[in-house]
């Protein structure tokens, strides 16, 4: 059961009301449901489907993943249905595909901003939007940030970074840290895989980083479009262009969904991956798993000692000093205590 | 008659990382099976999770709980 609540982002125009949330811009008619299939028209209005969360749990900051923001942070983990686009190899897809795949049958009762935020305050944790589309729960993101902001709660999305530049404009204040997916280098393979436009995608991620937000990317290895050479060279490029210390998640593709004909990732590629990430001249390139220890390792740039371990799960031991190598004295990008604020 | 999904903060791990190269297709499916007075409970790991998902389905199970990714 969802319910639809009343929502913001959209404005009149000539022939109807036209969202504003994604570069989507639909032009929706009385009844009309928006490509997203959560946000709709009723009469002079537009209603969103994302103000309830098919789950509410607990994981730490890790499994996001984030490695350069508050090591070790718990976060109580939201996910309104839907998303903006759909990505043939989504194994969140029963969440994810709300609206779009009748596979998709979720429960998402409203979520109840106040007793969310005391929960994080009383775990000493944060708030986190993923597993689905985050950008479309815009609202309940800024409710969210509202009350957690004065608390010094963090909030962070797991995202697909499809938004308009002036829905990233309201949503970025709020925002501590955000990691997003860039799924391919080339508008044709983006949109074969996600059924959406890359720019946008690459926009967002200029205008949250030039905003202060603390960014991540992660690439999954998708065959036919992200595992290529050409493609993660040019992905590196773009992430590199952020900044050389944007961490770069390489992710192993699980054959589910609609690609299930295809292999799982190997460990050789991901290796592969990650030397053309560090080729590109990214600091910080990461595999959760399939490379050990080392995949999930920060090393200095400076000297090369390992100066953050970290689990599967989360456990992390960091060396760090003041945010710095305790060898070299190299600072380490990112956000490591409560009190450091990027831009600042 | 759909199988309801759960979704749950953690399932435990039965394939470690060490074992991907030793299966490049992807077709190991480790189960774990016990019980007690309440019933039975397998816990599954695959690297195709949807060959997983047909596997418990068969069984008929009250519900399947699914770890998210992210």
């Amino acid at each position: 059961m969802v319910a639809w609540v009343p929502a913001d982002f959209y404005r009149a125009v000539d022939g109807g009301l036209q969202c504003t949330l994604c570069p989507f811009r639909c032009r929706l008619r009385d009844g009309d449901t928006g490509a997203c299939k959560v946000r709709r028209r009723e009469g002079d209005r537009v209603l969103t489907a994302t103000w309830g969360t098919t789950v509410e749990h607990w994981s730490s900051v890790e499994r996001k993943p984030f490695y350069h923001f508050r090591p070790g942070l718990p976060l109580l983990t939201l996910a309104p249905p839907g998303c903006s686009f759909r990505c043939d190899y989504c194994v969140n897809h029963r969440v994810s595909q709300y609206g779009r795949d009748p596979d998709s049958r979720v429960s998402a009762p409203d979520a109840d901003v106040e007793k969310l935020v005391a929960a994080a305050a009383e775990r000493g944790g944060g708030l986190a939007l993923s597993y689905s589309e985050p950008s479309l729960a815009a609202e309940l993101t800024l409710e969210l940030g509202a009350r957690a902001r004065p608390l010094g709660i963090p909030l962070v999305w797991k995202s697909n970074g499809f938004l308009t530049p002036e829905a990233v404009e309201r949503v970025a204040p709020v925002l501590d840290a955000v990691n997003i997916d860039v799924k391919a280098a080339d508008e044709d393979a983006h949109r074969r895989l996600t059924g959406a436009p890359l720019a946008p995608v690459l926009e967002t991620l200029r205008l949250l980083t030039a905003a202060g937000v603390w960014v991540e990317v992660s690439t999954p290895l998708i065959p036919g479009t992200s595992a290529e050479d050409r493609q993660l060279g040019r992905i590196a490029e773009f992430v590199a262009s952020l900044g050389p210390d944007t961490p770069w998640h390489l992710l192993r593709f699980t054959p589910t969904y609609r690609m299930r004909d295809q292999r799982p990732t190997s460990p050789e590629r991901l290796a592969d991956a990650a030397r053309i990430g560090r080729a590109a001249g990214l600091r910080y390139v990461y595999v959760e798993r399939a490379l050990g220890a080392e995949g999930r390792a920060t090393r200095c740039p400076g000297c090369g000692v390992e100066v953050v371990a970290r689990g599967v799960w989360g456990q992390t031991e960091s060396l760090l000093r003041d945010g710095s190598c305790p060898g070299c004295g190299e600072p380490i990008a990112g956000i490591w205590t409560v009190d450091e604020r990027t831009g600042a | 008659m759909s199988t309801e999904y759960r979704f749950v903060e953690d399932l435990p791990d039965l394939i470690e990382a060490s074992e991907y190269d030793d299966h490049p297709e992807g077709r190991l499916v480790r189960l774990r099976i016990s019980w007690d007075e309440k019933g039975v409970e397998v816990l599954g790991d695959a690297f195709r999770p949807d060959m997983l998902e047909a596997l418990l389905e068969k069984m008929g199970p009250d519900a399947v709980e699914q770890m998210l990714c992210g």
